[in-house]
């Protein structure tokens, strides 16, 4: 489906965003707290991208921001990821009461869009990162809940399990050796995928102003900080949007390819 | 005996029924956590207010009895569903004005730019998907494919700035003033669109290779049919009934778009009535918004399926 360029541009890409947030902050030429010249200076009159509306260093923001953003979405896959997981093995190991009401639970939670379920927990908790990536965690769960149970009710399905479960095998023994070991392939890309989706959703929201602390450097935040001077300073918001943007491509392109990878045979 | 036409056709209102019912069942559920999830994680909302130093503590203590907060967990659940059926979704808490008004007043504005969002959408989509699949081995179908997946992948935020951008650039350009555009609602329902034609081009695209490739086609193509127009409309036809369900989701879904589209060109709406009830804490329209949101998904969630199951014979005996 995708070529082979695609992936290896994607592959770099991503790489390079993960570099970017590990050492980042180490490279940044200036503090993004701080104020370092004239307000909106542009890209030629001052280091590689000119400086925001309050005189920081928009580099050195990005350079942060990178952190910021990557790990607010790392935090949130991850934890999208273990209570999808759980919940969907437990749902076919259990296939009887407890899987009906697991699965009739995500499926009326699925009723509210994810986004609109992520800003109910911001309404709940208030705005700041931690609600920021809980909404976007939690708020992914029951999509994922559905798809990881749908990869364990095939292999649950398979012979060698049949064969495991009359040779004695306990449900833990079964989940752990059997249907977790065979599921890793497409619970890899299911989770890239749901990455993607996690990155959008985290920078959407801090975009909206849902993450408190607008002098915290994140992608979303800048490019919304950015939004009152389009004319005057374009690469204000255009910058990140376009890290932004590269990014769930790359990741989403990635995902496509695993997808392929581990589509199950026959 | 029972004739099998007349079979068939309880059978299918049976399935419709039993849809029907699994669509309320979920609303339900999906209201009742909303309802608790708020209530569990606000605990006492007038409290805030406190805080805030908006009231004084007889007027807190007034609001807490005028909203019904003094009462039990389950007495306050029950009133809360009893007022949903009348449509009385509480007041809020900075104005006291009835929640069901103020999502009303903001309703017509959304319901304009999700409408013409999805109409333009779809009609993107369908372009993009046909053109797509039906030249699959040229450029520009290779071109189209790549652009509906770009629509998938770039945020709303960054598709309005862009679009904001390239207006106020070319208004500079014009020496003319092109705000109208953002006003006149024609950019924010074009943004909307271009979010929206992703996934309707990727079905179309798939259902219309598939289709394509079936045996029916190249029995057209043997008998003499062109590559036209003639042979695409019969070569749609089977990759119709998916587009339509997903159509009717979209529409669910593009309420968070207009969550972004109305705060980035500033139009007024249920998006922007929610973001900024978050952020004040104006708790009962943030769970007024949802519970409504939660209901009106459900309900085009079933008529997505009713209208598949009418156009696509296959779904109706699927039990």
């Amino acid at each position: 489906m995708t070529g082979r360029i695609t992936i290896i541009i994607s592959s770099f890409w991503v790489v390079a965003v993960i570099l970017l947030a590990i050492f980042g902050p180490l490279a940044a030429p200036a503090d993004p707290f701080s104020p370092v010249g004239e307000p909106l200076l542009s890209p030629l009159e001052h280091g590689p991208m000119g400086t925001d509306a309050l005189g920081r260093d928009l580099w050195s923001r990005i350079l942060y921001g990178a952190r910021q953003s990557l790990s607010a979405a790392l935090l949130a896959t991850t934890l999208t990821v273990s209570i999808g997981t759980t919940l969907g093995l437990i749902a076919v190991l259990y296939t009887s009461w407890l899987g009906g009401i697991i699965l009739t639970l995500a499926n009326a939670a699925l009723a509210i869009p994810g986004l609109l379920l992520a800003m109910l927990f911001v309404a709940a908790m208030g705005p700041g990162y931690l609600t920021v990536i809980l909404a976007i965690g939690l708020g992914g769960a029951p999509g994922f809940i559905r798809l990881s149970r749908s990869i364990f009710a095939q292999i649950a399905d398979e012979g060698y399990v049949d064969v495991a479960r009359a040779l004695g095998a306990g449900k833990l023994r079964i989940a752990r050796n059997h249907i977790l070991l065979n599921a890793q392939g497409p619970l890899l890309s299911l989770a890239t995928t749901h990455f993607a989706w996690a990155f959008m959703g985290i920078t959407t929201l801090t975009f909206l102003g849902l993450a408190g602390d607008p002098s915290i450097p994140e992608w979303g935040v800048i490019m919304n900080s950015g939004r009152a001077f389009l004319i005057d300073a374009p690469w204000l918001a255009v910058v990140p949007g376009a890290l932004i943007s590269l990014t769930i491509l790359a990741v989403h392109h990635l995902g496509l390819e695993l997808t392929d990878r581990f589509r199950p045979r026959g | 005996m029972v004739p099998a036409s007349h079979r068939t056709q309880t059978h299918f209102l049976i399935d419709i029924a039993k849809r029907v019912f699994e669509g309320l069942l979920t609303a339900w559920i999906a209201v009742t956590l909303t309802f608790f999830a708020l209530r569990a994680a606000t605990g006492d909302p007038v409290s805030s207010l406190l805080s805030q130093g908006l009231a004084t503590v007889e007027q807190a203590q007034a609001l807490r009895t005028a909203l019904g907060l003094d009462q039990p967990l389950t007495i306050q659940y029950l009133d809360f569903i009893a007022g949903l059926f009348k449509g009385d979704l509480g007041l809020s808490l900075y104005t006291s004005q009835p929640v069901d008004q103020i999502i009303l007043q903001q309703l017509p504005s959304t319901a304009e730019l999700a409408l013409s969002g999805l109409i333009s959408g779809v009609l993107l989509g369908f372009f993009l998907g046909t053109t797509a699949a039906w030249k699959r081995d040229h450029w520009t179908g290779k071109l189209a494919s790549s652009l509906s997946g770009l629509s998938t992948s770039v945020p709303v935020a960054f598709i309005a700035i862009l679009a904001l951008l390239l207006v106020g650039m070319l208004g500079q350009q014009t020496t003319g003033n092109l705000n109208f555009l953002g006003y006149s609602g024609l950019l924010p329902a074009l943004v909307l669109g271009i979010t929206t034609a992703g996934p309707i081009a990727k079905v179309i695209e798939s259902g219309l290779i598939e289709s394509l490739q079936s045996e029916y086609i190249h029995a057209a193509m043997a008998r003499g049919y062109q590559k036209d127009l003639r042979l695409l409309w019969h070569a749609l036809r089977p990759a119709l009934p998916p587009v339509v369900s997903l159509s009717a989701l979209e529409a669910a879904y593009l309420f968070s778009g207009t969550v972004v589209t109305e705060t980035v060109f500033s139009r007024p709406g249920l998006g922007r009535l929610l973001l900024r009830s978050i952020l004040e804490g104006d708790f009962p329209i943030a769970q007024g918004l949802v519970v409504v949101a939660a209901i009106f998904y459900t309900l085009s969630h079933l008529g997505a399926d009713l209208i598949a199951m009418l156009l696509d014979p296959r779904l109706r005996d699927t039990t």
